[in-house]
């Protein structure tokens, strides 16, 4: 029943479209076009939102699956204070309100999501409908408590439900048990799902991701280019452009001599780079680079499946799935699958491919994407937490109700 | 109220839409059962033994996964101490740790995991501040 209503809105919405485009050939008064711009606003209110913060991006939209999220901005906030006084100095204080993955600092928090809620999106004050959160692997009780009720007492929001990245990521490639590799901004997480339920005892999370990668970039650059100044942005934006994964590691040794690039920073420094770019990528495959005692991803990988009862072992290895921003990083695909396939025969981990309906760049968004099609499930079967939950049992319904 | 009434109007309650968990018991923490639902499973004595070390050392179970008279259930994500919750296909099962007892409710489609916690684990609070 409720499908039919929701596709029955979905022929109204079209059906507005292509009155106004037909109407609006014929020279249209503004009045009109302007009702039918707030219907489309206030069907748009009905969709549940979707909210992924992460570390570096927050990524925010209507409950659409197949297309991107409207809204990706960065999470980092900046506080502006003036003097009052006779000097005009303002200081700039840059804020994180999640590091690592959880969110710590509470008040920049709600006013990210205050301007991505009611500027970004459109919603109204007074009507605010459902949403939707994402949460990292093993997000402490208290920080999930503390988020529904920022939502239900401060945003006054109708419904909340919150879910892990990891099953997001597999349900936006269509499966339900697989094992994430979500290597973000603050973490890097490898869990385990089956049957959409992650297995907390096998799940491992290590406090090491693109910001580590950064600081390695810019220590290498400091190096071997010791008259520039680098900030941190720069070195950031670097090593989106430059970052490389070398072919195995044989060839990552032989990069000791490989082509020096010229790059010209904002300022106008410009600095050379050569094999600092494929140090990057070798990180993840050998920690050793960043000085940890770690073994490379892959083997934690398979480690990590190999604690799981063994008859699903080859439900998880068929059903890999890499997301987060640094698996973007050229060639980190064919190097995690060459390495893979060094691995013992038995245990042999293979990537998902996303359907081909899904974006190009589902990777960056998949647990977004995730979400967006767990909402239009959970938000109209009512298993979400309502308010009327949330007056009753208070904030730990959350526990009982989302997972 | 005997716990036979905890159990039929409490666990057994109607969910909306006449909507009901498909069994439900109140078994001491020595096995020993106080009151159950009509169609509740036997339980073992060495499934009660799991149950009891899971509570007090959670990832014992995971491994093998837990065993209601012999009906295996996957352990997802519960609370130490408090709350282990099982998954059978689109059922499952949740188990509130009281003082003194064990609270079960056995759930199928369509009932969802999250009205099976609510009701077990609702009575469950109300036992533990009875003491119970």
């Amino acid at each position: 029943m409720a499908d039919d209503k929701r596709k029955n809105t979905r022929n109204d919405v079209v059906l507005i479209f292509d009155t106004l485009f037909s109407v609006s050939q014929s020279s249209v008064s503004s009045s009109q076009s302007l009702f039918f711009a707030s219907f489309y606003l206030v069907l748009l209110a009905m969709e549940a939102l979707v909210v992924d913060a992460g570390s570096k991006l927050l990524k925010a939209g209507a409950a659409v699956p197949d297309q991107s999220p409207a809204m990706i901005i960065p999470s980092q906030m900046k506080r502006m204070v003036d003097d009052d006084g006779p000097s005009t100095v303002s200081e700039d204080v840059t804020l994180d309100p999640i590091e690592r993955g959880f969110i710590r600092d509470w008040d920049a928090m709600e006013d990210l999501l205050r301007y991505v809620v009611y500027t970004g999106l459109g919603w109204e004050e007074g009507s605010e409908g459902n949403i939707l959160f994402t949460d990292p692997l093993s997000t402490p009780k208290a920080i999930r408590e503390q988020l529904v009720q920022l939502m239900f007492e401060t945003f006054n929001v109708s419904g909340f439900y919150a879910s892990e990245q990891a099953v997001l990521s597999l349900y936006a490639v269509g499966r339900i048990s697989g094992c994430t590799l979500d290597i973000g901004h603050g973490k890097i997480d490898i869990a385990p799902v089956l049957e959409g339920a992650v297995q907390h005892i096998a799940s491992k999370r290590f406090e090491l991701g693109g910001t580590e990668l950064t600081k390695l970039l810019a220590q290498e650059l400091g190096k071997s280019n010791p008259s520039t100044n680098l900030s941190m942005s720069d070195v950031e934006k670097l090593k989106e452009q430059y970052a490389n994964c070398a072919d195995d590691e044989i060839a990552y040794e032989k990069t000791q001599n490989c082509e020096i690039e010229q790059h010209t920073l904002p300022d106008g420094q410009v600095i050379s780079i050569g094999r600092e770019r494929y140090s990057v990528g070798e990180a993840l495959f050998q920690p050793s680079i960043l000085g940890l005692e770690e073994h490379g991803i892959v083997e934690q990988l398979v480690r990590i499946i190999s604690t799981v009862s063994s008859e699903n072992h080859r439900q998880l290895l068929e059903n890999t799935v890499l997301c987060g921003g640094t698996t973007s990083m050229t060639g980190f695909e064919t190097r995690f699958q060459k390495e893979a396939s060094l691995c013992s025969s038995a245990i042999r981990p293979t990537l998902v491919k996303p359907p081909e309906y899904m974006q190009e760049d589902v990777g960056l968004y998949s647990a977004w994407v995730g979400g967006a099609i767990l909402a239009k499930v959970v938000f109209p079967q009512n298993q979400h937490v309502t308010k009327a939950d949330y007056d009753e049992t208070g904030p730990s319904v959350v526990h009982r109700k989302c997972f | 109220m005997s716990w036979q009434t905890y159990v039929d109007d409490h666990l057994m309650c109607d969910l909306g839409d006449e909507q009901r968990l498909t069994a439900a018991a109140i078994i001491g923490q020595d096995g020993s059962v106080w009151a159950q639902s009509a169609n509740f499973p036997q339980l073992k004595p060495e499934e009660i033994e799991g149950i009891n070390k899971d509570f007090t050392e959670p990832g014992t179970l995971a491994p093998t996964g837990l065993f209601i008279n012999g009906a295996k259930y996957m352990v997802i994500q519960g609370e130490p101490n408090a709350v282990i919750r099982g998954k059978k296909g689109a059922g499952g099962v949740t188990i509130k740790k009281t003082t003194q007892a064990l609270v079960f409710g056995i759930y199928e489609d369509p009932v969802t995991p999250g009205q099976c916690n609510m009701v077990v684990e609702r009575l469950g609070d109300y036992l533990i501040e009875s003491g119970l």
